[in-house]
């Protein structure tokens, strides 16, 4: 199976976020619509729902690419990730106002505060996630469809 | 498929549905079957073991559950960069 490798790059980077959305938006429209949160969540939906699944699927169709000449583990290749994605969701964010700086920490929805000091501890977090989920799942499926 | 029944089916006048057939699909050729014996390769595919997880790796996923659990904030925010 030799044919549009690439194509199949991209399947395999949009599976775990576009598996993962559904999940994600029940959880939004719970606490939206049951527990009345009063703060239009929806607009946090517009990062994940629309541009993730598909830099995901981009970073891996890069990962083939780079394959050939530098390669590199899909882990390491996935923690890179974050490091594009957080500026990028910052800026989303703070331009849909789901995002307020504050003079100690950083408020998301108009409810979670996080200090400043323990952004590093989240973002480390993000990148374990992010090295863990591209090496087994990514990995597993860019060898499931003869890519790897 | 031997030659002589290729000869046979070559005739659109007998039978033109095999004929257009035998037109429309490329012929296997002499080498139908593979070179060697592919079971014992899917046998011994299907007896691996998936390699172990290391160690680092069990780390890095107590970090995060740890972040998670510690700072239950951090959940809307690390689901919004998913």
């Amino acid at each position: 199976m030799n044919t549009h490798p690439y194509l199949r790059a991209y399947l395999a980077g949009v599976f775990f976020p576009t598996l993962g959305l559904p999940v994600m938006l029940a959880g939004f429209l719970v606490l939206r619509f049951v527990f009345q949160v009063p703060f239009p969540i929806e607009r946090g939906l517009i990062f994940p729902l629309a541009l993730v699944p598909s830099i995901w699927g981009l970073w891996n169709m890069l990962w083939l690419a780079l394959r050939a000449t530098r390669p590199i583990p899909s882990g390491i290749h996935g923690a890179i990730l974050p490091l594009l994605l957080l500026p990028g969701g910052t800026i989303i964010a703070r331009c849909l106002g789901i995002l307020t700086l504050g003079s100690n920490g950083v408020t998301w929805f108009q409810s979670c505060y996080v200090p400043y000091a323990l952004i590093a501890p989240c973002f480390l977090a993000a990148i374990a996630g992010y090295y863990l989920v591209w090496k087994y799942v990514v990995g597993f499926l860019n060898r499931t469809f003869g890519i790897a | 498929m031997t030659p002589d029944t290729h000869t046979h089916d070559n005739s659109p006048d007998e039978d033109p549905i095999r004929y257009l057939l035998h037109q429309a699909l490329p012929r296997i050729g002499d080498a139908a079957q593979p070179r060697r014996d592919l079971w014992p390769d899917l046998l011994k595919r299907l007896d691996e073991k998936p390699a172990p997880v290391p160690w680092f790796d069990w780390a890095l996923l107590a970090g995060l559950l740890g972040v998670v659990v510690f700072i239950p904030a951090s959940i809307p925010v690390l689901l919004y960069y998913l």
